[in-house]
């Protein structure tokens, strides 16, 4: 085989040869990715829900002293992961859960364990934002029709916060496409550390690193666009039927979208 | 004569030092329509939201045919035979209008749909709503969205409608259409407490108006007596401040 020689011809020569490695890579990152950001975010709003939960000082002890603890061990958690970088954290749980506790996680389990938890202390405060943002009345008024804390908030508050934080959430899951190479330093086989293996061979970085950086933004901006298509998708049609009017035709009305006009 | 529906004794509300509510007294019969009329920051809203429970009163008992409401009544149960109607509407925002009608019949009153999308047609139809099942709260006119907010608390099929400030929010040309459904509402014998500054509203409708001032009930008449013959100086300076305005 002839050795390329210019920029393209080692382009096409690593596609060729390291084809599958970028594959499989970007297959793990995006595993890692996607599992890691919808874990996270249920964490996270298991989180933000145990945290938002009212408490009164009419309430028995015995219900306020454990929603207490259990609020301010969340408050913790949210400090800890928020404030450390998400490398260090993977150092620890990954060698922690080795030395302490005997387990050798596999490592794509370690990784998925360490994308959730971290991306579960963003989701929690991006969360309880999109709570605390949905007008209070829609809340006073699920209680005044005799709903429970509980269907109140699942039947009206979240689903209007979780439409409210789809652009955050979407920032998060951009995130940990590209955060998830950190994954690289407990030798998770994702994108990053597939390159460094390829470019090593032959010593060509920035050919490799070129193809990387590409694959990570196709990566990212699928991402960013399905997520917009879903977001349409909950906001409904921006028209709607008039029902029962002229005969017995449905005719159908077009109101102009706040957001689009 | 009529049963005693609620009756409110010596109720007592503090936002810390504040006292809002002092010592109210007064009971609504079966059928009846009370406006409920005062200065702004007299407690009406807070009454209201206390017969609700959307606030925790300080003091005093709140009877619900004669029982108890915190003692003897289940909150759900309660909740479901008081409708409330904002001023702010409060439609779901998530929701269609057929959905806002629907949710509180099928998880608190355990309706099927189709029994509950059957009554919520009914009573869109009778505030003029139905074609309207499909819309998003969003899509709605102020006036679209109160009389709505008023089909969805009658799908409840409560004993006594709350009404705060109704038509405060609405442009004045779509006060009307919300009023109007109220007026039907009253000539159907719902009970309905109103807290409203439509003074010719509480005029023609009401059985009894109820002048609230600094927290305290200082006069409650039938609505002829009220507005022709205020006992009280502060009503009288009220009235004639909102009507000289209102007219
Ligand atoms: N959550 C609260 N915390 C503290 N003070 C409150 C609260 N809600 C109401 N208040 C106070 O209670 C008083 C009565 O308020 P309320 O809303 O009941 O008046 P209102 O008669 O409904 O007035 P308006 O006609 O303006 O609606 C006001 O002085 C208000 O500042
Ligand atoms: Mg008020």
């Amino acid at each position: 085989m002839v050795r390329p020689t210019t920029f393209f011809q080692w382009v096409e020569f690593l596609l060729q040869q390291y084809g599958s490695l970028f594959l499989r890579g970007t297959g793990i990152t995006l595993l890692v990715a996607i599992t890691g950001t919808v874990l996270g975010f249920l964490l996270g709003l298991l989180v933000a829900i145990v945290r938002t939960i009212p408490v009164s000082r009419k309430d028995p002890w015995y219900k306020r002293i454990p929603l207490k603890i259990a609020q301010f061990l969340l408050g913790m958690y949210i400090e800890v992961f928020r404030g450390t970088p998400m490398m260090v954290q993977a150092m620890i749980i990954y060698y922690g859960a080795m030395q302490y506790l005997d387990l050798r996680m596999p490592v794509l389990v370690a990784a998925v364990v360490i994308v959730s938890i971290n991306t579960g202390a963003y989701m929690a405060e991006i969360i309880r934002g999109g709570i605390i943002s949905v007008d209070k009345g829609q809340k006073e008024a699920a209680y005044a029709m005799g709903l429970t804390h509980w269907q109140s908030m699942t039947g009206v508050v979240l689903p209007q916060a979780v439409r409210n934080i789809m652009p955050s959430i979407g920032n998060e899951f951009v995130v940990n496409i590209k955060d998830s190479s950190v994954l690289n330093v407990i030798s998770v086989g994702e994108l990053f550390f597939m390159s460094k293996s390829a470019a090593g061979t032959y010593l060509r970085y920035f050919e490799v690193f070129f193809i990387t950086g590409c694959i990570y933004l196709v990566l990212t901006i699928s991402i960013t666009r399905i997520l917009r298509l879903v977001e349409k998708k909950m906001d409904g049609k921006n028209h709607y039927t008039i029902y029962g009017s002229q005969s017995d035709s449905k005719s159908s009305i077009t109101v102009a979208d706040k957001e689009e006009a | 004569m009529s049963e005693r529906i609620l009756e409110v004794r010596s109720l007592q509300k503090s936002f810390g030092a504040h006292e809002v509510l002092k010592n109210i007294t007064f009971s609504v019969d079966a059928g009846e329509v009370i406006c409920i009329i005062g200065s702004s920051g007299s407690g009406k809203s807070t009454l209201l939201r206390c017969i609700n429970y959307l606030e925790e009163p300080t003091g005093g008992d709140i009877l619900f045919h004669g029982k108890n409401v915190e003692k003897e009544w289940k909150r759900g149960e309660f909740l479901s035979k008081v409708g409330m109607v904002f001023q702010s509407f409060n439609l779901f925002a998530n929701m269609s209008v057929m959905e806002n009608c629907v949710i509180g019949q099928m998880r608190v009153l355990g309706r099927n749909r189709k029994d509950a999308e059957e009554k919520a047609v009914y009573y869109l139809e009778k505030v003029g709503m139905a074609p309207y099942r499909a819309a998003r709260p969003g899509q709605l006119s102020g006036g679209q969205k109160q009389r709505v907010a008023i089909a969805r608390a009658l799908c409840m099929d409560p004993e006594v409608l709350l009404f705060d400030e109704p038509t405060s929010a609405l442009d004045p040309e779509m006060v009307g259409e919300v009023l109007s459904v109220m007026k039907q509402l009253a000539e159907a014998n719902l009970t309905m407490l109103i807290v409203t500054h439509e003074m010719s509203f509480a005029r023609d409708v009401a059985d009894r108006v109820i002048f609230m001032d600094q927290g305290v009930i200082t006069e409650d008449a039938a609505p002829g007596e009220l507005f022709t013959n205020p006992k009280q100086p502060r009503t009288r300076e009220f009235l004639s401040r909102v009507i000289s305005r209102q007219l």
